[in-house]
């Protein structure tokens, strides 16, 4: 048994019933949607046409919803739908960085994940979902599409059907009946917030929290202002951040309005209506994240490696490394569970979980290793010499764990295409050895220990830094598969990340510590090492983000 | 199937030990499904509704069992009244949603965006639960809550007192959304005004007039489920009266194979969805249907035999060619001969859709034949000087077509709308309320609501009692500002009590505002002609029928409704009485039960008595054991008739036929002067209720009061015509009329859903103009009027005409500092100032915000752009002949200047009086053959006693 959903567009005429029915069953918020109808308009007059298309939770046969989501808060059901248990979300916003097709959000009211789960709760009593009943022209059709006497069935074995975004291999269970490409394919057309009737000036879902905030300051001459404005651009007046340093999804919709200044000029495709923005879900503090934890992996990594090529290490370096590495998990972990909208529930990731979630192998790993380093400690304070090496091996191997582990987890992230890359591993990697020698680099500030380690912690730096500018140069130039990853490309090096990315990200976290570390005193390598800092902290940022900004949908 | 959650080791022992909280404690019970395999059903069955189960959707995956009450009501955003089913929550007595009825014959289950949304007008925490009574100045924004007893008390002595004076003229009731079928007209004749009025000049009845002149009955039925061809001068894929019942069928045909073609110069949705798009210029319309008969005459694609037995083609033949021979070849060969002149390319140039379209579309039609469904209801017929004429011209291709009230055609309204047999019938009122009928406009189709302000200005009369229901001219009509400038004054409008479920701009200048309910708070019946079949609605309060059900009943509406709200019915019940302490002034007579002599009649008795009186009903209610009441109850809805096509060839009853002689000329019966009949191959059928009871071609009474040139369809050139604007002045026809899939005129302003869809009305314009005028998206312009500006952003678009401009309707709703909140998802905050000599300035002081309120989503409010007040800044141009206001508006466009800010509005009310005069100085007015007011055979609204159809000498 499987059920799914035809969206049959000869007879769709964008009526929106299907949305308002939905926010009618289900008691969705304002600001998010379970479903939605985007309108897109193509042609010049008078060939011209708009086109509307039902957008919402394709069920997906592979959903990469369920697997990245660590606590089964998302499951597949056996009769194919997707549902899933808000009792059980922590709100880590896995989901809505997996679904290729924007289809969850967070709940402002349950601060958890929800998205359209076919009424499950209706079928279950025999009854069509919300949406099927109440659309005027029967254009949404759903059933079982493995019981061949099905309206669903029949109108697959007979018409010609599309899904949205075919190579995610998600295997959507939503079909179209005259799907149209430019609709279904996010990057057709660019995103606003301000359509033919409708606008968008405050965050939405997950930021809906901060409006209440933000209009509070708000002094009303402002308003006026902004409601005066003569261009889209000058409305941007609010821009408060959010509670973490980031900006709400209003902003962030209105960064990408250039291309519709142009009075829509010849015939691309434009998108006239959709659905609010629901804005940038990982923010600094999953960028802050995998900072302190490449810090953390680094400083256990880069003493037990000098040790393990040969060098002398001293005692106390590696104490020093030890405490950098515990104090910075620990930051790592409570960046973590900010991050969630669900905080208290933090423990469900290891108490509730799914395996196959990077987000629980992750968390067992930073779990582990936080274990590991407290058991190297108490061998080493107790002189167990024997006993330490053992735990420093596996220790090391924790932390390279848990310096990559982000990697695998991105990966899992299947909406975001930029993240897909294969060598993101490297560069988690290279990554905590850099923050490594960095933080050793700035340890030379209290004046400790001897030539060779400067010079390993300076060799480590500066081998460190040109294979990580050799890493970023094949990820900015190697072509990418996708156009979305091609945006992300570009948002980077030549958009809205630009400054982070060629200032900070490569000039003060790359190209200035080489050149200081070349140089060789060891102010400069301090100096070098507090660049490297600010570098992989702005180019985590610029990595964690800027993906983020490509619409699903 | 219930589907649980195996925990696994780690939490299995988490929950345990209680880190963590158990989730895998006992679920609810499975409920039982209403299906087998996995199938799936729309409905739960009608024998569970008194106690339908079904799990919360709020604690899902837990099942947790929801009890319902489901009852059925309708819809009351628009006319259409679709039916819906309310859930009503059995344990807090609480409407918890609202899905589609399937047992109604129109919508079928379904609904469109308003429906579901009804909920929110429910939930509304802006809301008006309680009366309340003006306590400053009218207009000051102070109230105190009264009770319903006293404002009864003081309306009715305020009415008995005029009636006692015999000012009855002085006593009105004007309504904007009706939403029932003849109630008021009952309580309006028993108390012996001629009071009321309506919207329907600002609304429909341009295009009713060019309907009514054809056949009396003024408006289309269009079986479009049945049609081979479509055509639409409306967007009844999106709006329209009858939006979802047409969109379902229309979608139907269309997946049968119809073709659709649209005109409109802005690219609807239903123009999208068409086969062809005619972006016509505003007003043409007209020029290119009447192109199309061109071609199908030329073509010979007319239906002959139709033709000649039912246009009075013989009147026309023997008032236009006199001399000719009278047959309907020589009838034919006029017609060529007079719409020769509309050729396709002549329509090309008017309205700049290419010849060859025409001409495919002309010989598409033609190929349809009997199977050719047409609609126009607002849009063209609204919008132009003698937009009354595009209706006309477009059912002309009905009678060419031949198909006229045909499967696949379309019927006259009235063939498919049930008239409510009542039980008590007051005597046609005495006056004539030259406030709603003036002598000026003898053929306005409909009361000259829009121009009321004026006629008060002018002294023309005044109002003791005026009584605003659902209605909302300050900021729908035209010209608001001479709206509120009559209704501040107490010397024009002695007591207006604004009747409404919610706050207006209309209701702030009130004396009463009085809270009616929602479309599950009220009772109504509603039948209107939305396919072939004939259908009732009953609409009712749900919370008053379930606690009814439960055993729980209530002896008025308000009882059972959220606060005080109450509904009309009851409220005219309890007025009339009041009115008349004493029956002295017969009017308590109506309004006694026709079923406990002497009593008070209540609402139950008043629809008992109308749906025992309806064909088969008795019949449907005795087969479930029901009587006729509790049946509609259970069901909402009962469908008189399936199909009705061809109602005129009903065979004339034997005695009329008897008592009449059959002229030869026209082979139509005779009978003391009166036609009564029409032969159709030897039998007497009943024909169309015209003056010839066919269809009329010719217009006689288009003669008769003084518009002969318009005595058969013509294109009548709009006040928007090219020939009218200055393009080097950067003059445009502004279309303001577009209504969007979502909102319902100044009605949704409280439903949540519906605003976060659509909350701004930029105005649209074609990149070409954009940028010859070098104006991008979002860019501020100043729109001015004849009367005044507003400055609104643009939305620079290819899907409008290139020199035409729109601007949707809904949005740029607003209320001043001193007004109670209401509608906050839509509403601008505004200052108002108004200068010596009618200058009016509104500023925008703030926009939608976020606000705090027992509805969470009010503080998760995300748009600030509550859209633009466009119909203020428009003068009344009242056509000529129809008296429909012509909304389209000449207007000049220009890139805002220093010190405009976007939402301003500016308006001179001493120019729109100009502008007014000189509309008033086109008119042809009464008196009429033998001294009538207007034609006796044309519909009036409430009619009145004949006499006072003839002018006093």
């Amino acid at each position: 048994m499987q059920y799914g959903f035809i969206i049959d567009n000869r007879k769709c005429i964008g009526c929106h019933a299907c949305t308002v029915a939905c926010k009618s069953e289900h008691e969705v918020p304002l600001g998010v949607n379970r479903t939605w109808v985007k309108y897109i308009e193509k042609g010049t007059y008078p060939n011209t046409a708009r086109h509307f298309s039902v957008m919402r939770c394709n069920h997906c046969e592979d959903a990469p919803c369920v697997e990245i989501c660590p606590v089964t808060a998302l499951y597949t059901r056996k009769d194919g739908i997707v549902d899933f248990d808000p009792r059980r979300c922590i709100g880590c916003k896995g989901c809505m960085q997996a679904c290729p097709y924007d289809a969850l959000y967070i709940d402002p009211d349950t601060h958890t994940a929800a998205k359209c789960n076919y009424c499950a709760h209706r079928v279950d009593i025999g009854l069509e979902p919300a949406c099927v009943n109440v659309c005027p022209e029967h254009a949404i059709i759903s059933g079982d599409m493995d019981d061949g006497s099905t309206e669903i069935a029949q109108l697959l074995a007979k018409e010609q059907v599309t899904v949205r975004k075919i190579e995610k291999d998600t295997k959507p269970r939503l079909y179209y009946i005259d799907g149209d490409e430019a609709s279904l394919t996010p990057g057709e057309t660019a995103t606003s917030d301000n359509y033919m009737w409708s606008s968008q000036s405050d965050g939405v879902g997950h930021f809906a929290r901060y409006i209440e905030e933000r209009t509070a300051k708000a002094d009303p001459e402002d308003m006026i202002r902004q409601l005066g404005g003569t261009g889209q651009e000058e409305q941007t007046g609010g821009g408060q951040n959010d509670a973490d340093g980031q900006n709400g999804a209003g902003n962030q919709a209105r960064e990408k309005t250039g291309s519709e200044r142009e009075n829509g000029k010849g015939a691309a495709a434009r998108r006239v209506y959709d659905a609010p923005d629901k804005g940038v879900l990982w923010g600094n503090d999953v960028a802050a994240y995998v900072w302190t934890k490449a810090i953390s992996a680094g400083a256990f990594l880069l003493p037990f490696a000098a040790s393990v090529f040969g060098y002398a290490v001293d005692p106390v370096l590696a104490w020093a490394g030890c405490t950098v590495a515990f104090t910075f998990l620990l930051a790592t972990t409570i960046l973590l569970v900010s991050d969630l909208t669900q905080p208290k529930r933090f423990l469900y990731v290891l108490l509730r979980p799914q395996w196959k979630s990077w987000l629980v192998l992750g968390g067992y790993a930073l779990t582990l290793y936080g274990l590991a380093l407290t058991l190297w400690a108490v061998a080493m304070w107790t002189g167990r010499t024997g006993a330490a090496e053992i735990i420093g091996w596996i220790t090391a191997a924790l932390a390279v764990v848990t310096a990559v582990y982000t990697a695998f987890l991105f990966a899992q992230a299947k909406g975001r295409d930029f993240w897909q890359s294969p060598t993101l591993v490297l560069h988690m990697l290279l990554h905590a050895v850099l923050a490594g020698a960095a933080v050793f680099a700035l340890i030379l500030l209290f004046g400790l220990p001897g030539e060779a380690w400067t010079a390993f912690v300076r060799n480590t730096l500066i081998a460190a830094i040109i294979l990580n500018l050799l890493v970023i140069a094949s990820e900015m130039l190697t072509p990418h598969p996708t156009a979305d990853a091609r945006k992300a490309v570009q948002a980077i090096v030549g958009g809205r990340y630009r400054g982070y990315f060629w200032v900070l990200g490569i000039a003060v976290g790359n190209l200035a510590p080489v050149v200081l570390a070349w140089t060789g005193s060891e102010a400069m390598l301090v100096a070098a090492g507090a660049g490297v800092l600010i570098g992989l902290y702005a180019t985590e940022y610029v990595w964690v983000r800027a993906p983020q900004d490509i619409p699903l949908s | 199937m219930s589907i649980r959650h195996k925990p696994g080791l780690i939490e299995s022992l988490a929950e345990k030990i209680g880190l963590i909280p158990n989730l895998h404690e006992e679920d609810g019970p499975d409920l039982p499904s209403l299906t087998e395999g996995g199938a799936l059903t729309d409905y739960p069955p009608p024998d569970q509704w008194d106690d339908w189960v079904e799990y919360e959707a709020q604690d899902w995956p837990r099942q947790q069992p929801k009890r319902y009450m489901v009852v059925p009501t309708a819809c009351f955003n628009c006319e259409a009244g679709c039916g819906m089913l309310s859930y009503v929550d059995k344990e807090t007595m609480e409407v918890r949603k609202f899905e589609g009825n399937p047992y109604h014959p129109a919508s079928r289950g379904r609904n469109c965006a308003k429906g579901p949304a009804t909920i929110n007008q429910i939930r509304d925490t802006d809301r008006i639960l309680y009366p309340v009574r003006r306590s400053g100045a009218r207009g000051g924004g102070e109230w105190e809550r009264v009770s319903w007893d006293d404002a009864l008390d003081d309306i009715a002595t305020r009415i008995r007192e005029r009636l006692q004076q015999g000012a009855n003229n002085e006593i009105a009731y004007h309504v904007g959304r009706p939403g029932a079928e003849g109630y008021i007209d009952r309580v309006l004749k028993a108390w012996g005004v001629d009071g009321h009025n309506s919207h329907t000049n600002i609304c429909s009845s341009g295009a009713r007039f060019g309907y009514a002149l054809w056949h009396f009955f003024d408006r289309p039925s269009p079986d479009h489920a049945n049609a081979r061809f479509i055509l639409l001068i409306s967007a009844h894929l999106e709006s329209g009266h009858y939006f979802n019942p047409h969109a379902q069928r229309i979608i139907e045909g269309m997946m049968k194979g119809a073709k659709l073609a649209v005109m409109d110069p802005r690219l609807s949705n239903t123009a999208s969805m068409a086969d062809h798009w005619m972006p016509t210029y505003p007003g043409s319309e007209a020029a290119v249907l009447l192109a199309m008969a061109n071609v199908i005459l030329q073509d010979g694609l007319y239906d002959g035999e139709f033709m000649k037995t039912w246009v009075n083609w013989q009147t026309y033949l023997e008032k236009e060619h006199p001399d000719a021979p009278r047959t309907f070849e020589r009838f034919i060969d006029a017609l060529k001969a007079v719409y020769s002149e509309y050729t396709p390319e002549f329509a090309e140039q008017e309205s700049g859709v290419p010849a060859a379209q025409i001409v495919e579309i002309a010989r598409e039609i033609g190929r349809a034949g009997s199977q050719f469904a047409t609609h126009n209801w607002r849009s063209a017929g609204s919008g132009n000087a003698g937009g009354w004429a595009v209706a006309r011209c477009l059912h002309f291709l009905n009678v060419l077509t031949g198909s006229v009230g045909t499967e696949g055609g379309t019927s006259p309204s009235g063939w498919n709308k049930f008239k409510p047999n009542v039980f008590d019938h007051p005597p046609d009122q005495k006056f004539w309320n030259e406030l709603h009928f003036p002598k000026e406009y003898p053929l306005s189709h409909y009361e000259m609501s829009f121009l009321l302000p004026h006629f008060l200005k002018e002294g023309r009369g005044k109002l003791a009692v005026y009584f605003t229901r659902v209605f909302n001219p300050v900021w729908t009509y035209p010209d608001g500002f001479t709206w509120v400038e009559a209704l501040r004054d107490e010397e024009k409008v002695g007591l207006h009590a604004a009747l409404t479920p919610t706050w207006n701009e209309t209701a702030y200048f009130a004396d009463y505002v009085l809270p009616m309910g929602h479309a599950s708070e009220r009772h109504d019946i509603i039948s209107y002609e939305t396919h072939s079949g004939t259908w009732i609605g009953f609409r009712q309060p749900v919370l008053r029928e379930a606690r009814r059900r439960m055993g729980d009943p209530v002896n008025f509406t308000y009882e059972a409704n959220p606060g005080e709200v109450w509904e009309e019915d009851e409220f005219w019940i309890e007025l009339s009485w009041r009115i008349d302490p004493d029956g002295s002034l017969g009017i308590r007579d109506h309004f006694i039960s026709p079923y406990r002599p002497g009593e008070k009649i209540t609402v139950d008795e008043y629809y008992r008595y109308i749906f025992d009186h309806v064909d088969g009903l008795p019949e449907a209610a005795a087969e479930e054991g029901l009587s006729t009441l509790d049946y509609m109850r259970k069901y909402g809805a009962f469908e008189v008739e399936k199909t009705a096509y061809a109602k005129h060839l009903k065979k004339l009853d034997d005695e009329t036929a008897a008592g009449a002689e059959v002229d030869p000329e026209t082979n139509t019966l005779v009978a003391d002067g009166k036609t009564v009949g029409v032969m159709v191959d030897g039998t007497p059928r009943a024909g169309f209720p015209t003056p010839s009871l066919k269809q009329e071609f010719y217009s006689q009474t288009m003669v008769d009061w003084g518009w002969p040139e318009y005595a058969i369809p013509t294109y009548i050139k709009s006040h928007v015509h090219p020939d009218e604007l200055d393009r080097d002045n950067g003059e445009f026809p502004l279309v303001p009329t577009f209504r969007l899939p979502t909102l319902i005129h100044s009605r949704s302003g409280n439903a949540k859903w519906l605003n976060e869809i659509s909350n701004r009305n930029p105005v649209w314009m074609h990149r070409q103009d954009a940028d010859r005028m070098g104006i991008t998206t979002g860019d501020l312009v100043r729109v001015t009027t004849e009367i005044g500006h507003f400055v609104d952003r643009v939305w620079v678009t290819e899907a409008m005409k290139p020199g035409v401009v729109a601007c949707s309707h809904h949005l740029g709703r607003w209320r001043r500092k001193q007004d109670a909140d209401g509608n906050r998802w839509s509403v601008n905050l505004v200052d108002i100032q108004e200068a010596d000599g009618g200058k009016w300035h509104m500023k925008v002081m703030d926009g939608i915000r976020p606000y705090e309120s027992a509805d969470r989503d009010s503080s998760r409010i995300f748009w600030r752009d509550g859209g633009v007040h466009q119909n203020i800044t428009f003068p009344v141009h009242p056509d000529p002949v129809s008296g429909m206001h012509c909304w389209h508006q000449k207007v000049r466009i220009e890139k805002a200047r220093e010190e405009d800010a976007y939402g301003d509005v500016m308006v001179d009310t001493e120019k729109s009086f100009e502008v007014y005069r000189e509309w008033l100085a086109q008119t042809r007015p009464a008196p009429g053959p033998g001294g009538l007011r207007r034609p006796l055979w044309l519909n009036r609204p409430l009619r009145p006693a004949e006499e006072t159809y003839y002018l006093p000498e």
